[in-house]
């Protein structure tokens, strides 16, 4: 996939709740193309359809109607266990809840995907340990999330998600849970993936967060009402451009 | 006043909220008590029968029986009535050993020849149609229900035809087809069923040369005093002479009519104390499945101001309150079963009687202490726990087993997500695999009942027949009962293990797992448990026969129950697992962070 095709593309991408006066409209007709190597940042007040959005393109929710393309292949029609094997290699999903395993430590929640994609368990093993480094976690490796603060906690969850290099990054509220300087944390390693090269749609109300993308989409009762380039976006410290710093 | 109605409205609130369990731990406590109750009910219930109908029939205190019919044997039975202690007596009378024919079948029988006039002692009690006249017979309703005999059917006594004209319980004689005497020549009797018929009617009998016994039926003015009168008083032994007679006594008929109990009780005392384990494992899961709620609503109800002892009672009360209800379900199913149980031959009244207060206690007790010791850790817990640690319903949080993690890390997507799950709560694993032991340790001392040879009384089928039905009946019933809780704990066991692992379902279906390996994860979590608990099940129920020398069923049988308890196991699994692998992944993990 190159720069300039779509990676994760919507046509007419619609969720609905309810039927008659009851009928919510959560997305709403949405189109949208994700170029490869690009953040995505969608933003907009509590309950506009962001994370609807997020879910459908992940295939964790089915579309009401519409279509959406994920590495060249119609995902909103694939079964369930079709759907599930798509998941393990191209899309990763960071929560603002974390859901960590709670009984398996920091290295055992990383390995979880590969071992899931019929890795080895040694292969899997020094990929945790590879990406727990890269997080600056390698010495908490061993300890259960319970024991971890939230940053850490987001940052093993940006580890396990990216266990399987997938093409596609899906962040729901990441920094959701987080004080400042765990905010900040978080933004430095998606700003490493997006100068990586990594491919992330992330969904945000904070705008210091959704500063930090390349393209910037507001989104209100379940359709985009603004979609922003962002221009000279890395030549500056991120820390200054968020104002997290003082 | 107030803070017991309170406490009430709050279990009645939540029963109605999760009548699913409330039903699952009535069924599990109820089974338990039913059977321990008519257990302990059989050797005092089987004498209180016998009394009732000793009561009603004026049963005879003793019946003394020779071989023959000759003037010296009838004479000498004749000069007991001038016994000391005696005070009314019927007889002497003539029984003779015969066959019974009715609706193609044919029966021992042993046919009494009896005056058309009640006697003063043993006056049979007419259950059905009318006394004996002449050309009519009357068959005792053990035998009657044997032969499927009815008043009206025609039957065929010695070769000759003959309509029953009625049917009747008495107390000189234990219940068909266990009845002792002493047969033609002065062996046992065969367990024959005794048939009623008016003197001139046996004459045909007697011309026959049918083996006859002559007896007489004496009451005492000290009934206990009838084991004092034998041949070892003098008075007695004057009389007597040298002529042979033996003596029954109403307690050896009362002894007697157990004998059909001797296999049976065991089983029902043993299998209620399984079924009881089985009861305890099903409450006790019901409580483990329930503890994060039970804390999340102790949060609640501090958050408002309750005190511990109020928070404690309430949670305690859904428990003993269904566990005393259970108990009195039991005692009453037991109530309802007791004829059945205690008088399968029906050969004796069998009016309604509850269990004694002894069985009403004990049950209570059980029944009480399977909510207690069920109930009391999670309460405890629940109790305890800071309010805002109960509210995010994070109290009970999985243990870490890394060894098993590692372990499972090797193996298959689908054994890797079952032992996972193993690894979360092994004690209800464990507790799963206990059910499963208990259930096939019934199950395999079934079997080996029905691999026996079929041995009984030499010259009586009939009562071996009936003994051995009795057995297989009641093993049969427990078994089921058996199968049945164990069948409600796996159903609980899966559908809490996949309610409480449904979150961490959810995010291996966000990281790649398909809805398949989190079916297969979830089943495996079940059936790995299985089967070492059914292999421990089947040497368990070995045990009790290895005392003596049994025939072992065929290793077939035995396999086949293993695999039958894996399939059992699988198809329980399948559904809920299935449901949980359908719920969408975002509706989860969306009620997670809420």
């Amino acid at each position: 996939m190159n720069d300039f095709g779509a990676v994760l593309r919507a046509r007419g991408l619609s969720k609905s709740h309810g039927e008659g006066q009851s009928l919510v409209r959560a997305v709403d007709e949405v189109q949208l193309d994700v170029p490869a190597g690009r953040t995505l940042a969608v933003t907009g007040p509590s309950g506009c359809g962001k994370s609807t959005l997020l879910h459908l393109l992940g295939g964790l929710e089915r579309p009401t109607a519409g279509e959406v393309w994920l590495a060249g292949e119609r995902i909103d029609r694939l079964s369930e266990r079709a759907l599930a094997r798509l998941r393990r290699r191209t899309v990763g999903f960071v929560f603002q809840s974390f859901h960590l395993v709670e009984e398996l430590s920091a290295a055992e929640n990383v390995e979880l995907p590969a071992l899931l994609a019929g890795r080895s368990r040694r292969a899997a093993r020094r990929r945790a340990a590879l990406l727990l480094e890269q997080m600056g976690l390698a010495d908490r490796a061993r300890h259960l999330p319970g024991e971890l603060s939230g940053g850490q906690r987001q940052r093993v969850a940006i580890a396990r998600a990216m266990a399987n290099e997938p093409l596609v990054l899906l962040a729901d509220e990441p920094t959701g849970n987080l004080d400042t300087a765990a905010t900040l944390d978080v933004l430095r390693l998606f700003e490493e993936l997006r100068a990586g090269g990594q491919t992330v749609v992330l969904v945000t109300h904070d705008q210091r967060v959704a500063a930090t993308a390349d393209r910037l989409v507001s989104m209100r009762d379940g359709v985009f009402v603004d979609d922003t380039w962002m221009a000279g976006r890395g030549s500056g410290r991120l820390a200054d451009l968020v104002g997290l710093e003082d | 006043m107030g803070r017991i109605l309170l406490v009430l409205r709050l279990v009645l609130a939540d029963v109605r909220r999760h009548p699913g369990q409330a039903g699952t731990l009535l069924i599990a406590i109820t089974a338990a008590t039913a059977t321990l109750a008519l257990g302990l009910s059989l050797s005092g219930g089987t004498e209180a029968l016998y009394r009732q109908t000793r009561d009603a029939t004026a049963g005879p205190d003793m019946v003394a029986l020779s071989p023959g019919a000759d003037r010296k044997t009838v004479t000498t039975l004749k000069s007991l009535e001038r016994a000391p202690g005696v005070i009314a007596h019927s007889g002497p009378y003539r029984q003779y050993y015969t066959k019974l024919t009715a609706h193609g079948s044919t029966g021992a029988a042993v046919v009494h020849a009896t005056g058309t006039a009640p006697a003063r002692v043993d006056r049979p009690l007419v259950t059905s149609g009318t006394w004996v006249r002449p050309g009519g017979a009357v068959l005792e309703r053990g035998f009657a229900g044997a032969m499927g005999v009815e008043v009206g059917d025609r039957v065929t006594i010695a070769g000759r035809p003959m309509p029953v004209v009625g049917i009747a319980v008495t107390a000189a004689r234990a219940v068909y087809p266990w009845g002792l005497g002493i047969g033609p020549g002065g062996g046992p009797s065969d367990g024959g069923g005794v048939v009623w018929l008016a003197e001139p009617d046996t004459r045909a009998l007697a011309a026959s040369d049918a083996p006859v016994t002559s007896f007489i039926n004496l009451k005492l003015r000290d009934p206990a005093t009838v084991e004092e009168a034998n041949r070892h008083d003098p008075a007695w032994a004057s009389l007597l002479g040298d002529t042979w007679v033996s003596t029954r006594s109403w307690q050896d008929i009362a002894r007697q009519d157990f004998v059909i109990f001797r296999d049976t009780q065991p089983i029902l005392v043993v299998g209620s104390w399984l079924l009881g384990f089985l009861a305890i494992g099903g409450v006790a899961t019901l409580a483990a499945g329930r503890a994060v709620k039970q804390a999340r609503r102790a949060g609640l109800l501090k958050a408002v101001g309750a005190t511990p002892g109020l928070i404690a009672a309430v949670l305690l009360a859904e428990y003993l309150t269904l566990a005393l209800l259970a108990n009195a379900l039991g005692l009453t199913i037991a109530r309802l079963a007791a004829p059945a149980v205690l008088n399968p031959s029906a050969s004796l009244l069998s009016a309604p009687a509850g269990p004694s207060g002894d069985t009403v206690f004990f049950t209570t007790v059980v029944a009480v202490a399977v909510a207690l010791l069920t109930t009391c850790g999670p309460t405890v817990r629940a109790v305890r726990t800071a309010t805002v640690t109960a509210l995010a319903g994070t109290a009970r949080r999985p243990r870490r087993r890394p060894w098993l993690n590692g372990l499972s890390a090797l193996l298959p997507i689908p054994l890797l997500l079952g032992l996972r799950l193993i690894a979360r709560r092994p004690g209800r694993a464990f507790l799963h695999g206990c059910n499963i032991a208990i259930t096939l340790m019934v199950a395999t001392a079934l079997l080996i009942m029905y691999a026996q040879p079929v041995e009984g009384y030499p010259g009586s089928p009939m009562a071996t027949a009936a003994r051995i039905a009795q057995e297989r009946h009641i093993l049969l019933a427990v078994t089921v009962t058996a199968l049945v809780l164990a069948l409600v704990n796996t159903a609980t066991i899966t559908w809490t293990t996949a309610l409480e692992a449904r979150p961490t379902m959810a995010v291996a279906r966000t990281l790649g797992a398909t809805p398949g390996q989190i079916t297969a994860g979830l089943s495996t979590a079940q059936l790995l448990p299985t089967l070492p608990g059914a292999l421990a099940g089947i040497p368990l129920g070995i045990l009790p026969f290895s005392a003596g020398e049994v025939t072992a069923p065929p290793a077939w049988w035995l396999l086949a129950a293993v695999l039958a308890s894996l399939l059992a196991t699988a198809a329980l699994t399948a559904l809920p697992a299935r449901l949980a692998a359908r719920r969408t992944v975002a509706r989860t993990l969306g009620a997670e962070a809420s």
